[in-house]
């Protein structure tokens, strides 16, 4: 007997989904360069909140959506290697992935606010170092990327995997939010509340926002200046 | 007499040459400065065309980007003699050796180079900040090429 049961709350879906966009979209435009650099930066906030929220919602969301929930022990990972685990959330071994892909989105995101292409995009916090230091920070930013692409194939090859092999279907719940399981294992009840997520949006949306804006630097930008008269017609 | 004569020639050239720097150091500077020269008229196109557009000004955009375009019709190719990769400008030069094995490719990143900038002062001159501001994306993209291609990373 088998009973379907709610893992994944709706914002963790949309944080994932939205997740996998933006990725998608800095790593594009990163790559693109030139008039897209604008869009990278952009795209770079929008990963800020996204991890903002979901680092909260790792304490206050459902259940599933817990660090405390899924932190991969060793106990754990021993368990699961014998098949003795049990649970409907992050398995220990799908759980090193996340605190994995979170860390190094985490470094990649606060890189990125100080770095510069050297041609015409800089960071949104690039003005609070001095351009060498941007130009390491560029560099480490590049770099550490070759990790991230290594565990978003991990990621990827993951899914395949217990498709094919383990035979079961990871991506569907996190569509639906929803995993059959057999019907005697235990299930913990999960409420979403709300008025929680929508706070917890607002703290994310807050925190990209003063990053993003510029209202964390020494000179914010004027609104409305007239350099062209300050400057000599030769 | 004549062994005064030799040390005061002695003396100048070497001065001279210590003036000079080495052919190689010199390069490196010009093409340093070629580039940072390019980077202030980019910045500024950047700020008028994309940040603030409020601020455009069309004379000072055209004489930017002609600035672009006069950088990259220079014949900066002669800059890049051999050993430059080592040498020293205003700093070190970040000039990766496998540079003087992939002539080909290098070729092709500054035609595009001075293909795009010579169309950014064109578009420049109709005052179409839209089309200015999709051609300066463009410019970019070949910097990056460039770069991504043929300098050290940091």
């Amino acid at each position: 007997m088998t009973v379907s049961v709610q893992v994944w709350d709706l914002p963790l879906r949309l944080f994932h989904w939205l997740l996998a966009a933006a990725v998608a979209g800095a790593i594009i435009t990163g790559e693109i360069g030139g008039g897209l650099m604008d869009w990278h930066g952009r795209i770079g906030v929008l990963i800020l909140g996204l991890l903002v929220f979901r680092v909260i919602w790792g304490f206050a969301g459902t259940p599933h959506a817990r660090f405390g929930s899924f932190i991969p022990t060793p106990a754990k990972i021993a368990a699961y290697r014998k098949g003795q685990w049990q649970g409907h959330g992050h398995n220990p071994f799908g759980a090193l992935a996340v605190f994995a892909l979170l860390g190094i989105l985490a470094a990649l995101v606060g890189l990125g606010l100080f770095a510069n292409d050297d041609i015409a995009f800089h960071g949104p916090l690039f003005e609070l170092v001095d351009k060498s230091a941007s130009d390491s920070l560029t560099g480490w930013h590049a770099r550490i990327f070759n990790i991230l692409a290594v565990l978003i194939g991990l990621h990827l090859a993951a899914i395949v995997f217990y498709v094919r092999v383990k035979k079961q279907n990871l991506v569907i719940p996190m569509l639906t939010g929803r995993k059959i399981v057999p019907k005697d294992q235990p299930v913990q009840a999960a409420r979403l509340s709300v008025l929680r997520s929508v706070a917890v949006l607002a703290i994310a949306v807050a925190a990209a926002w003063t990053v993003g804006s510029g209202v964390l630097l020494p000179h914010p930008p004027p609104a409305a200046v007239a350099p062209a008269a300050a400057t000599p017609s030769w | 007499m004549k062994s005064k004569l030799l040390f005061a020639l002695l003396l100048s050239t070497t001065s001279l040459a210590a003036f000079a720097g080495r052919a190689e150091d010199q390069q490196v500077k010009f093409r340093q400065s070629a580039y940072s020269f390019a980077a202030w008229n980019c910045a500024k196109i950047k700020k008028q065309v994309v940040e603030q557009p409020e601020t455009y000004n069309k004379e000072q955009v055209i004489a930017a980007a002609n600035a672009v375009a006069a950088v990259a019709n220079s014949g900066l190719g002669a800059l890049y003699g051999a050993g430059t990769d080592q040498a020293t400008g205003w700093k070190k030069s970040r000039l990766k050796p496998e540079f003087f094995d992939k002539q080909e490719e290098a070729k092709k990143v500054a035609l595009a180079f001075i293909k795009e900038s010579n169309e950014l002062a064109k578009v420049a001159a109709t005052g179409d900040v839209a089309a200015i501001k999709a051609q300066f994306g463009k410019v970019g993209e070949t910097c990056k090429n460039c770069h991504d291609g043929f300098r050290v990373r940091d």
